[in-house]
């Protein structure tokens, strides 16, 4: 696909002319070019389209933001919320910029989480007679492990049939949502619970609170210290290299002796482990338990994470607080001004096509 | 299983397989030209609100219909617009119209009726039974007396073949899917006939929609489609990109969802949810096995460059 062969192209000289082009248009093009310049742009243009929805259903959409504003930072424990919302799309995000930069489109990521969720609820529960301190990390690892196990499924597929790997982890997605209902009215439910869920986990698992008095859990570090590895993967190892020249062209990365087969497998399974862990810390730091829906939209939020990052691993740190604020400010807007939340898909839809759409022409650039 | 159970289950399939049927011919006419159809899931929602809401509040459901198709076309626009004229990349621009037509439904359902989503409860459009063929015992009343739109989705693929294969104007736009430089070398223009092929699927896909809200459910929920577009969209290539290909990947579909449906009352020692991931186990399973010899148009996923 186009998306991934023309994202960093250095671009040190200056854009080649051509006659036929408008001046503003070319102006308009080299804003584009930088990153952060486009993802503002998509998102103020996102902001833009909604508030006219927003006039529409009658209501103010400057209060709406304001309302949304101070839902994201107004208070402490906003703030907390906000972060813990952000974690799990950065992990995941991290993932599916891997794979989108590999010309892999692994769009799975909600499955992932999901089956990474019963793994850790599954070694969580066990009663293994562990330390907290102990059983926790293994929780987690759990989350990992399922969450690669469920993307090497449909990488597998994907490999040894040819079947599109936008289909194999699409149809997962489903399947991996619903094997956590079947979990909870099975093996890992609650019995007598009115709502499909596990029971509470033991308290000595659950992921410490990083600032004592709020909700904030240690998860948003986990995301930070993902980000920097991903980031240093990427730019700095062999696997990282090869990742590179396979999303710039497989032709090139065949001749070079690279197996895209071996890669397409390794970037999925990190893929997946990052969001299976995203699982386990929403199951350990967030629910302290497994719910049923508990993943829903997570994995289309780390697809949006990722393509405003442009695919960058470091930028998807930013790009995932953006969504996670954007969400937790929203469900306040709901609140204060009636605005309905699901005016995020909205704008999180809008800002994602914007973004497609850029680095769509500036592709013919590239090529010119 | 009695003579009586079948036919239910026969009626069952033709009735889930309908809303399938129209995205799938939708998805091919876009993939045809060139386009991955991954955002029918987007456009028959969209068909299923504008139907739904329409025939809501001017209480006709042919006007639902109608503007179903107008709503999964614009849908449609939306990502013609971005795919070709932008050359985004196709399958996550399909991914992201999807969740903007889920919000923006969401949204518009609430936000229209001042706050509170309103309970739609639609009629459903009458039967029309055919003479003769309905008579026939035991299969004909459950095949042969439904509403005019079944009929119209499983008689479309006559003129969609045709059109596909004999007509000048089908020829070009599979021309555009298998190689858009030759195409535009005799004169064409691939990225509007690339538009105009995701747009009139997108008409299709919204009457897909419409189906699915005004005659299966009578009425409309948030995200009601629930994954149907994806499944439409492996019946395409379980169909191998026909249009008789694909009535077959509908009825395969339909049938298990009819089977999952039917499953619980005939008491199978079998949990809920795992009869619900039937019909996604299935596609990937008869992706799996029909892929490797299954050849798509050679130009889908690559944006075409007017140079």
């Amino acid at each position: 696909m186009t998306i991934l062969s023309n994202i960093d192209t250095v671009n040190n000289e200056p854009p080649p002319r051509k006659v036929t082009f408008m001046k503003a248009a070319s102006v308009l093009r080299r804003l584009l070019a930088g990153t952060a310049t486009r993802a503002t742009l998509a998102v103020a243009l996102a902001l833009l389209v909604t508030a006219v929805l927003i006039l529409i259903s009658g209501k103010n959409p400057l209060l709406a933001y304001a309302a949304l504003l101070k839902g994201a930072f107004g208070s402490i424990d906003r703030i907390a919320f906000g972060f813990n919302k952000s974690t799990p799309y950065i992990l995941a995000g991290l993932g599916v910029a891997l794979c989108f930069r590999a010309n892999v489109i692994n769009i799975g990521a909600e499955g992932q989480i999901a089956v990474g969720g019963i793994g850790a609820t599954a070694v969580a529960l066990s009663g293994l007679a562990l330390p907290g301190l102990l059983l926790m990390p293994l929780a987690l690892l759990a989350g990992v492990v399922c969450g690669a196990a469920w993307s090497g499924l449909a990488a597998f597929v994907s490999l040894k049939r040819g079947v599109h790997e936008v289909l194999c982890t699409l149809l997962l997605n489903f399947v991996g949502v619903l094997l956590v209902s079947e979990m909870l009215h099975g093996k890992l439910g609650e019995p007598g619970a009115g709502f499909p869920q596990s029971p509470l986990l033991p308290r000595a698992i659950w992921l410490p609170k990083l600032v004592a008095g709020t909700d904030l859990h240690i998860g948003i570090v986990l995301a930070v210290i993902a980000t920097v590895a991903c980031h240093i993967l990427f730019w700095r190892t062999t696997f990282g290299f090869r990742l590179r020249i396979m999303g710039a062209s497989r032709d090139a990365a065949r001749y070079v002796g690279i197996s895209s087969i071996r890669q397409t497998m390794r970037v999925m399974l990190t893929a997946g482990g990052l969001a299976g862990l995203a699982g386990g810390v929403e199951v350990l730091g967030v629910h302290y338990r497994l719910i049923e829906g508990f993943s829903a939209g997570f994995g289309f939020n780390a697809v949006g994470v990722a393509l405003l990052a442009s695919l960058n691993p470091l930028a998807v740190l930013p790009a995932g607080l953006f969504i996670g604020f954007l969400e937790a400010g929203a469900l306040a807007m709901q609140r204060e001004v009636g605005v309905p939340s699901s005016l995020v898909f909205v704008i999180q839809g809008l800002t994602m096509v914007f973004v497609l759409c850029a680095l769509g022409l500036r592709g013919e650039r590239s090529k010119v | 299983m009695d003579l009586m159970m079948i036919a239910d289950l026969a009626a069952a399939t033709v009735r889930i397989s309908t809303p399938l049927l129209f995205a799938a011919l939708g998805g091919l006419l876009s993939e045809k030209a060139g386009t991955f159809a991954v955002g029918i899931e987007g456009m028959m929602l969209a068909g299923a609100f504008t139907g739904a809401i329409s025939a809501f509040v001017f209480g006709n459901v042919a006007l639902g219909f109608a503007l179903a198709a107008l709503g999964g076309a614009a849908t449609g626009s939306l990502l013609a617009f971005a795919t070709a004229r932008c050359r985004a990349d196709q399958m996550v621009t399909g991914l992201a119209v999807n969740v903007l037509v889920l919000g923006l439904s969401s949204f518009l359902l609430r936000g229209l009726f001042g706050g509170r989503a309103p309970v739609i409860r639609l009629t459903p459009p009458g039967t029309w039974p055919l003479p003769w063929l309905s008579e026939i015992p035991v299969m004909g009343p459950v095949l042969f007396r439904q509403s005019a739109i079944v009929y119209l989705a499983f008689l479309l693929v006559v003129p969609l073949t045709l059109f596909l294969t004999k007509t000048r104007a089908g020829l070009t736009l599979r021309a555009v899917g298998e190689n858009p430089e030759a195409a535009f070398a005799a004169g064409y223009d691939p990225i509007r006939i690339r538009m105009i092929a995701i747009v009139a699927g997108g008409a299709l896909a919204g009457l897909g929609g419409a189906v699915l809200a005004l005659q299966e459910v009578g009425s409309f929920t948030d995200g009601m489609t629930n994954g149907r577009g994806f499944i439409a969209l492996a019946a395409i290539m379980v169909g191998r990109w026909t249009p008789v290909g694909a009535i077959a990947g509908c009825l395969i579909f339909g049938f298990v969802s009819a089977l999952e449906l039917r499953a619980q009352s005939w008491g199978l020692p079998v949990s809920s949810y795992v009869m619900q991931m039937m019909p996604y186990c299935l596609a990937l399973a008869l992706l799996a096995g029909v892929s490797r010899s299954a050849r798509l148009p050679a130009a889908i996923g690559v944006p075409f460059i007017r140079h």
